[in-house]
């Protein structure tokens, strides 16, 4: 990274970035007494509290429309929370200006269940953009984009055109996107919702090599054969409140999967 | 904003998006074409009053009854003027002479007699005499015992000022107009590109864009729509003055003695510029609504 004009003004917020000693011992996440309403009565999360440390691999698990997007929605400031704090590296992302919510984001890799790649560029193209966003030379944007494809499964694919490649193939392709600026926190929601189990299985698998790497990672989803698969930290929520299990399901406080998921 | 990224971008959404911008440049080239061709006119028109302004003419006509020693010595008063470079006596049957060859009547007009045609005193005035100037010389050759009348061609000029400053409104009148479509054009333009864009940009916005970096290409796009719409043009007026102005300008010269000029370096420059601005701004505009993703 040497003599390249990154611009990241939170450059601790960066996975990989020399974070002093009371940065690192912080959580990376720490959601106090958060609340989001989308009608008066209703809230969506009400009165979430939840911390996050790093290199930690969670499940965000629970019913559709329980909150999971909302949740996720709010780490990258495309809703703001109503009530409570929510702290990235200790600093509570609400009170950020609209100017400084670029700079949160390139610390943050965000995954979706529709892919949201491009059609009409190439792979190259669809995970380069992360890195021109950071004003990074074209040299080291090639050997980083190459390094990212390698790890998602896809080495050397990177001239070939995304309306080409399968779902899966596309949802390796957001991943790369998301990794490749190395973000100290990865943002999954629902990435195999659109996947046949046996892919799905992969994705997770790259998750969690990635997480292997030292990366944070929040891996929403509402599939409980997922789930049941690994012993990951789970976080459940139901009616916008919070239920977690320290090693998946083996921990799980309630009566079986079904008041899980739904 | 990284200029080298906003470009590449930029030259990639103009690819993409080539038929969208090839119809509004097309659209934009006959507006500026419109405004190119009233500032030639304007431009020609103040060459031609430039040039009238600066050969000046002024008549004295003279007395029935003036006595010649009068007038001999007038003359001699107006050859003696720097500002006089020379004078012509016209006497009646002259000035009769002269109005029954250019009248074009269609009447007998022989029958007039000479008293009807004042013998009168053609003053031309040397190069760079200004209007102002022309003016108190003949204000002052109005008081000599022997002129009943002086014509220094205020009130031509005049008219020509009118015309000249109607001309010159029409230019600005155009010139606000196509700034206005100009920046409609470009900004729907931009717009149609921004929602076929819609998914890059907040692609681009969850990767941490900053909105200088989401607007950088979209700015330029609409800069060189308006740049190129501009240049097109300045090229057509080019070829139409090239094609035309050996043929128009025999008829002119003779007509008004001058001769047709295209538009000067400071005003096309300023309409390629000026193109490229209002697009920049244009475009601008319509895309800052669509930024909040």
């Amino acid at each position: 990274m040497q003599g390249t004009k990154v611009v990241r003004p939170f450059p601790f917020f960066r996975a990989g970035a020399r974070a002093s000693q009371p940065q690192l011992a912080k959580p990376i996440l720490v959601l106090e007494d958060v609340y989001k309403f989308f009608r008066p009565d209703e809230p969506t999360l009400r009165g979430v509290n939840l911390k996050v440390e790093r290199g930690e691999f969670a499940f965000i698990t629970g019913p559709s429309g329980a909150g999971k997007s909302t949740l996720l929605k709010l780490l990258y400031r495309e809703l703001m929370v109503d009530e409570g704090r929510v702290l990235f590296c200790g600093r509570d992302i609400g009170r950020l200006t609209d100017k400084s919510i670029p700079f949160l984001r390139r610390n943050l890799g965000i995954v979706f269940q529709d892919f949201r790649i491009i059609d009409h560029w190439t792979v190259f193209e669809n995970i380069a953009v992360a890195l021109e966003i950071l004003s990074m030379p074209q040299r080291l944007i090639r050997s980083r984009v190459a390094e990212a494809l390698e790890r998602v499964g896809l080495n050397g694919r990177g001239d070939e055109q995304t309306s080409n490649l399968s779902g899966g193939e596309k949802q390796r392709v957001a991943v790369a996107r998301a990794i490749v600026p190395e973000p100290a926190l990865i943002l999954a929601d629902e990435p195999t919702g659109n996947l046949d189990p046996h892919l799905a299985i992969d994705i997770l698998t790259l998750f969690e090599e990635i997480n292997s790497t030292g990366t944070t990672v929040l891996f929403a989803t509402h599939d409980h054969s997922l789930i049941s698969k690994r012993d990951h930290r789970l976080i459940s929520i139901d009616e916008g409140r919070v239920v977690e299990a320290r090693q998946g399901l083996k921990d799980w406080p309630g009566s079986g999967i079904h008041t899980l998921v739904g | 904003m990284d200029v080298k990224s906003a470009m590449t971008r930029a030259r990639r959404g103009l690819r993409e998006e080539r038929r969208l911008y090839v119809v509004a440049v097309s659209s934009l080239a006959v507006a500026f074409l419109c405004l190119g061709a009233t500032l030639l006119g304007v431009t020609n028109l103040d060459a031609a009053a430039d040039r009238w302004g600066q050969s000046g003419r002024i008549t004295l006509f003279l007395k029935d009854d003036a006595d010649p020693q009068d007038v001999a010595q007038l003359r001699v008063v107006l050859e003696g003027l720097s500002d006089v470079r020379e004078v012509a006596h016209v006497t009646p049957e002259q000035a009769k002479a002269s109005f029954l060859e250019e009248a074009d009547v269609g009447a007998d007009l022989s029958a007039l007699p000479k008293e009807v045609f004042p013998a009168s005193l053609e003053v031309s005035l040397v190069n760079g005499v200004t209007r102002e100037r022309s003016e108190s010389i003949a204000t002052r050759l109005g008081q000599f015992r022997a002129v009943s009348d002086v014509e220094s061609y205020g009130s031509w000029f005049q008219k020509l000022d009118h015309l000249l400053w109607g001309a010159r409104m029409l230019a600005a009148g155009l010139a606000l107009l196509v700034m206005f479509c100009v920046i409609a054009v470009i900004g729907n333009t931009i717009r149609l590109a921004v929602a076929r864009r819609r998914q890059e940009i907040q692609v681009m916005k969850l990767c941490g864009a900053t909105n200088g970096f989401v607007r950088g290409p979209f700015v330029l796009e609409g800069m060189f729509q308006g740049f190129a719409s501009a240049l097109l043009a300045v090229l057509a007026l080019l070829a139409g003055y090239l094609s035309l102005h050996e043929s128009v300008d025999s008829t002119l010269a003779a007509l008004t003695g001058s001769r047709v000029v295209f538009l000067g370096v400071w005003t096309w420059l300023l309409l390629l510029t000026g193109g490229a601005l209002i697009g920049a701004i244009g475009s601008a505009l319509s895309v800052r609504r669509y930024l909040s993703v």
